[in-house]
């Protein structure tokens, strides 16, 4: 019996392991993607040099991009454009920095959530706008559509992982230090 | 000596030749026939480019912007008449910059024609444009053109709100200019002397490249902003050429 448990337990030892990795690894991806979204809203958007007025500028040319999306007032349209890319900054960094990773990736799928609905809402009304997710020209499509759900389905799956590494931390027995470890277990040779 | 092997060597080596001249005789051919249908085509073509040339060259060339080419902000819009995000544009975020910082010597609007083919009356609408700012009238007409965007949308009839908005007299020199220019004329013809600056805004258009209407580009300092897309409001692009001002 302790012949067949011994290689079950090692099997669900290694794949625990890579799920572990897997997370983090998809935890990353989460993190770069919320930072180059930042980046390319608060670049300067001409050739001029990094400023605090370059970055005004650029966040004041993200506004008309949120306005095209004839979803919200003028002054909430300013506030959302000046508050969200240094939002998505600072949920870059956390998700990098690995603290209370439940909670980051969880921000992080419901920002990803909101986005995804936004984007069929806009498909739907039949605006023709550009997305303004990574500052770039992206029009508002079934591609768009196609990518952030791709983001969303991504994003949930690394909660979901996150999750699961944190139940199997949690079952785990408490690690024995390594000198009570070898008064337990007889010397191998 | 010659062996029949070898004369039947040659005569297949001849016969290959024979072979290769054909295809090269072939090839010849064909290279001159469509070397006549080159030639053919190119007169039509320079012909009706001449044609089109000499239309615009007598009449004068329509001016569709606002305020003065000095101004620090350009702001260059492709609009179509009758897309109703163009004409929110236009009743929502141009007409109130156009009182305020193009008066005020800040903003210089350009207007360029990006009629789709989705919509039935907006080349047309853009040609009557077109002729208007032929005479120095074209903020009336777009005025008129946005005003009634749902009017004349759904009838054709273009003619009678630019009427409305424009004075007898003009009206006369505009019905003038726009011989050859009907609904039916076919987009980019050689009859309506205004395809031809259409086709040009329209070639610009496509350069951006011009998705949806209306696109716009701000140019500040000799810089060119990306393009922007869909309706802004003008708190909002107030905001952001209040921004560029400061700098």
């Amino acid at each position: 019996m302790n012949a067949l448990a011994e290689p079950l337990q090692a099997a669900a030892i290694s794949r625990g392991k890579w799920i572990r990795i897997l997370v983090v690894i998809g935890r990353l991806f989460l993190a770069g993607v919320f930072l180059f979204a930042a980046y390319a809203k608060m670049k300067p958007q001409v050739a001029t040099p990094w400023s605090l007025n370059s970055v005004e500028t650029s966040l004041s040319m993200f506004a008309m991009q949120v306005d095209s999306y004839q979803m919200l007032k003028p002054a909430q349209v300013l506030t959302i454009a000046h508050l969200l890319p240094p939002f998505e900054l600072f949920l870059g960094l956390w998700l990098l920095g690995g603290i209370a990773p439940r909670h980051s990736t969880i921000v992080a799928l419901l920002v990803l959530t909101g986005f995804f609905a936004l984007m069929i809402r806009t498909y739907a009304l039949g605006l023709s706008i550009n997305c303004g997710c990574f500052g770039t020209s992206e029009q508002v499509g079934p591609r768009k559509i196609l990518e952030d759900g791709s983001f969303f389905a991504f994003s949930l799956a690394v909660t979901i992982g996150t999750f699961w590494v944190h139940r199997a931390k949690a079952r785990r027995p408490f690690p024995l230090k390594r000198s009570a470890r070898s008064a337990v277990s007889p010397p191998s040779h | 000596m010659n062996s029949p092997n070898h004369f039947s060597r040659g005569a297949l080596r001849i016969r290959r030749l024979f072979r290769k001249r054909n295809t090269i005789a072939l090839g010849g051919m064909a290279l001159a026939v469509l070397l006549l249908l080159t030639i053919a085509a190119v007169p039509n073509a320079v012909a009706s480019s001449s044609t089109a040339a000499k239309a615009t060259e007598t009449l004068p060339a329509p001016v569709k912007t606002y305020g003065s080419k000095n101004a620090p902000i350009t702001l260059e819009v492709f609009g179509d008449y009758e897309c109703p995000s163009c004409g929110a544009f236009y009743e929502t975020t141009l007409r109130q910059m156009i009182n305020d910082y193009v008066a005020a010597g800040k903003v210089y609007i350009v207007h360029r024609d990006f009629p789709l083919s989705m919509h039935k009356y907006g080349y047309e609408a853009a040609r009557w444009a077109n002729a208007a700012a032929s005479i120095g009238k074209f903020s009336e007409a777009e005025a008129a053109l946005y005003d009634n965007q749902n009017n004349w949308a759904e009838s054709g009839n273009i003619e009678k709100y630019m009427a409305a908005a424009l004075s007898p007299a003009d009206m006369k020199r505009i019905d003038k200019l726009m011989t050859g220019c009907d609904v039916n004329t076919q987009p980019g013809s050689h009859t309506c002397p205004w395809d031809a600056y259409i086709e040009q805004d329209r070639a610009l258009g496509n350069q951006v490249p011009v998705q949806a209407t209306p696109t716009f580009i701000i140019y500040h300092k000799g810089q060119k902003f990306p393009a922007g897309q869909g309706v802004v409001s003008y708190t909002v692009l107030k905001q952001f050429f209040d921004q560029l001002l400061k700098q």
